[in-house]
């Protein structure tokens, strides 16, 4: 698939720090792509070169064929919300209204059944919103925009986890109706998780994994019981992370495990456990430190 | 319609700041004077008409308004698809637009005056000495300048505060009173000053219009050069 968002090399850096440091990842059109990774990974900054708001030091960028910083061709097909968006002195309304002048495929009947989802008074001014409302009228502008390519950095922010629900359930149904690339950056992994076609983890800077989400179910496993059956199981095996609690022991086992490979666990009497998403970014983000080189190979989006 | 032109209604989506406080404000401050000018009859000494010079407050404001699009509204105006070039260029379509029609019912205010004896408490209010004292079509254009480079200067001060927040922002005006001293100290060694007296007192208004308006175009260049690197 031709993708639509595309950066090779991209470097990042402030005075003293390397926010992004040699990021090179694509990204597909027509699909919803999780951007994932701790606090101060760099994720913001990713989404505000894409969306042209910042500049790289370094490397190229290209979204929807060119490069967007001062791309009036490639932005005006754009959105991008922001978790910290600023807004000027205006209602609910009047951001919406000015919004549906600047996007053709603007949706005002999503918009309104958006609103009354989130019961976000159209009459209110902006600053007397909620964190929660403010992220909710994000969503309402990010999805009714209906923009080719549609980024949100953290958009539920502050959302309580029945609005979070809405988000997910009308994101899916509208990309349903109206198929377009969204890119979204989150810290709720693992709730978010049904929503993404792939992943890219950022940690430090740097994309430490990229990968189709399908790919990565079974990737790693967690194998607990006695101590002496689970070495036996993970011999010779790439392990991420090893507990031990007296007689048990708990490993994460990389690799997908065959059929044989399960009965053989069930006849050792362990138990199989999947890596979440969550998990698994946390281990992509070096939490705990992998004692063995990490192999992700044939997963990689 | 243009991106320009979008630009420009995004930012009067909510036109209190841009008609109703430029204009609330000037109302006030003409009240306040007609008021004053009445409770104290004009002598044989004064001036005729008695200016006020209030309509500086106008200026003022329309320099907050300048300042105010680029500070408050650049970071939404970016979601919205808009690249930097598109967003200045459309808030200075704006500020030409306002000054146009600003100037005109400022010129239309002072025609009344005029005709009203200055209101009948013989206030000069719509009214400036030289600046504003020619034919109507002149004191308009002089307004326009004038109104449309306060605007723009209020937009690249904006632009400043927005990337470089206060300490930028006094740097800014540091390097404005640099430059200043630097020509007024090149003037003192070339020994110019006499020059540059006769240039201005020998400046027509429609000179000085011209003056106002080759500055407006200089702080629009400067500001679009500024707003380039400006980030959110």
């Amino acid at each position: 698939m031709t993708p639509a968002i595309s950066v090779a090399g991209l470097t990042r850096r402030y005075r003293d720090q390397v926010a992004l440091d040699d990021v090179s990842v694509e990204i597909a059109a027509g699909s919803i792509t999780g951007l994932l990774g701790r606090n101060g990974a760099g994720k913001t900054t990713l989404l505000r070169i894409l969306a042209g708001q910042e500049f790289p030091s370094s490397g190229s960028v290209s979204v929807l064929g060119g490069p967007p910083a001062e791309n009036d061709h490639v932005l005006r097909r754009m959105v991008f919300v922001r978790e910290d968006q600023a807004y000027p002195d205006i209602k609910v309304c009047h951001a919406l209204r000015a919004t549906s002048w600047f996007y053709p495929n603007w949706d005002a009947g999503l918009a309104d059944s958006l609103l009354a989802d989130f019961g976000l008074p159209p009459g209110k001014a902006i600053k007397k919103l909620s964190r929660g409302m403010r992220s909710a009228l994000g969503i309402v502008i990010g999805l009714a925009a209906r923009a080719e390519v549609t980024l949100f950095d953290e958009p539920y922010a502050g959302l309580d986890a029945v609005a979070r629900q809405v988000f997910y359930d009308r994101l899916l149904a509208d990309y349903a109706e109206c198929p377009r690339t969204i890119l979204l950056s989150t810290h709720l992994i693992d709730e978010a998780a049904a929503l993404f076609e792939s992943v890219v983890v950022i940690d430090g800077g740097r994309v430490v994994l990229a990968a189709a989400a399908d790919g990565l179910r079974g990737v790693a496993t967690t194998v607990s019981g006695p101590v002496l059956a689970v070495d036996e199981f993970t011999a010779g095996r790439p392990v991420w992370n090893r507990r031990r609690l007296g007689s048990q022991a708990s490993v994460v086992t990389v690799g997908q495990l065959d059929a044989d490979r399960r009965a053989r666990a069930r006849s050792l009497g362990l138990d199989l456990a999947p890596l979440t998403l969550q998990q698994l970014v946390v281990h992509a983000a070096g939490w705990p430190a992998a004692p063995e080189a990490v192999n992700l190979e044939g997963t990689n989006a | 319609m243009s991106t320009l032109v979008k630009v420009a209604r995004y930012h009067l989506v909510q036109p209190v700041l841009y008609l109703a406080i430029a204009w609330g404000v000037l109302a006030f401050g003409f009240a306040v004077n007609v008021i004053i000018f009445a409770t104290n009859p004009a002598t044989a000494t004064d001036p005729d008409p008695r200016y006020t010079g209030a309509l500086s407050s106008f200026f003022t404001l329309c320099f907050v308004r300048g300042w105010y699009t680029i500070g408050k509204s650049l970071p939404f105006g970016l979601t919205l698809g808009v690249s930097r070039r598109a967003y200045y260029l459309g808030t200075a379509l704006l500020a030409v637009v306002l000054a146009c029609a600003d100037g005109l019912a400022l010129t239309g205010l002072q025609a009344i005056e005029r005709a009203t004896g200055g209101w009948g408490v013989d206030m000069g209010f719509f009214r400036v000495p030289y600046l504003l004292g020619g034919p109507w079509y002149l004191t308009w254009l002089t307004l326009f300048a004038g109104l449309t480079l306060v605007f723009v200067y209020g937009m690249w001060f904006g632009i400043v505060h927005r990337r470089w927040s206060l300490v930028g922002t006094i740097g800014f005006i540091a390097a404005q009173v640099t430059v200043l001293l630097a020509a007024g100290l090149g003037v003192t060694w070339a020994h110019g000053w006499a020059s540059v007296g006769h240039f201005f007192t020998s400046l027509t208004a429609a000179g000085l219009t011209g003056l106002l308006a080759a500055l407006a175009v200089a702080l629009l260049a400067g500001g679009h050069a500024t707003i380039r690197r400006a980030t959110v």
